[in-house]
């Protein structure tokens, strides 16, 4: 614990703001800049800087690969089944206004569902990539550097 | 007064620009990325008041996060040709030397 003790004290602080401002970019998407693939992108932004300031292995311990092999397909599916909603309850794919009653209400739900499944689908599979190629390469020795 | 600003943060960024391509050392160029990211986040925080859209301020806010990130990612690349080395690992290496 006694290297790099600055980065591990301002990433242990910075994370939390990280993922929250992830969920503001995700529900605050309709309003300002933001929505399902952005919201994604920083939510994983702040599981690789885990990574990278505590290693690989602590990291597969806060999210399994096994989660992440689940995670990816659940935000596609999340989304297919909202298009697929559509149709079951009268109206054309990906139709939101038959979602709720009232037809602005269901806009609103059938944004916010469909950003959500993106929002999953993106983060897991950022967190994947970076994977893929964190564990790749033999570290450099002690010589060669 | 945001024109001038806007001004003085790209003359900057033609110091800095400079910097990364003349280097000489590799630690001068990640300095000066590091640098150009914070411009960029002063710029766009300009030009959202520039052109009247202070919601820029979350770009600007998310282009200083990922600039951070970025920043220790490469850094822990060069330093150790790894970007999953754990805590124990780089203990073990920086005891060595």
């Amino acid at each position: 614990m006694r290297h790099h003790l600055i980065l591990r004290v301002v990433s242990k602080m910075l994370i939390p703001f990280i993922l929250l401002f992830g969920l503001y970019v995700q529900f605050h998407g309709d309003f300002g800049p933001g929505g399902g693939f952005q919201a994604g992108v920083i939510f994983a932004a702040a599981f690789i800087l885990y990574a990278l300031v505590f290693g690989d292995d602590q990291a597969r311990k806060v999210i399994p690969d096994k989660a992440l092999i689940l995670l990816v397909p659940m935000g596609l599916l999340i989304y297919a089944l909202t298009g697929f909603a559509g149709i079951l309850l009268g109206g054309k794919f990906l139709d939101y206004d038959v979602l709720s009653s009232d037809p602005t209400q269901g806009q609103h739900l059938g944004i916010l569902v469909i950003e959500l499944g993106v929002g999953i689908t993106v983060a897991a599979v950022m967190i994947s990539i970076f994977r893929a190629y964190a564990g790749r390469t033999k570290a450099i020795d002690k010589e060669d550097w | 007064m945001f024109i001038g600003a806007t001004t003085a943060v790209l003359v900057a960024m033609t110091l800095v620009l400079y910097r990364a391509f003349a280097g000489p050392t590799l630690f001068d160029r990640v300095l000066s990325a590091n640098s150009f990211g914070t411009k960029i986040v002063l710029l766009i925080g300009l030009l959202g008041f520039l052109t009247d859209r202070p919601e820029f301020l979350d770009i600007a806010l998310l282009y200083a996060l990922v600039n951070f990130i970025g920043t220790i990612a490469i850094l822990k690349f060069f330093r150790y040709r790894n970007m999953g080395l754990s805590s124990d690992e780089i203990a073990s290496r920086e005891d060595e030397g």
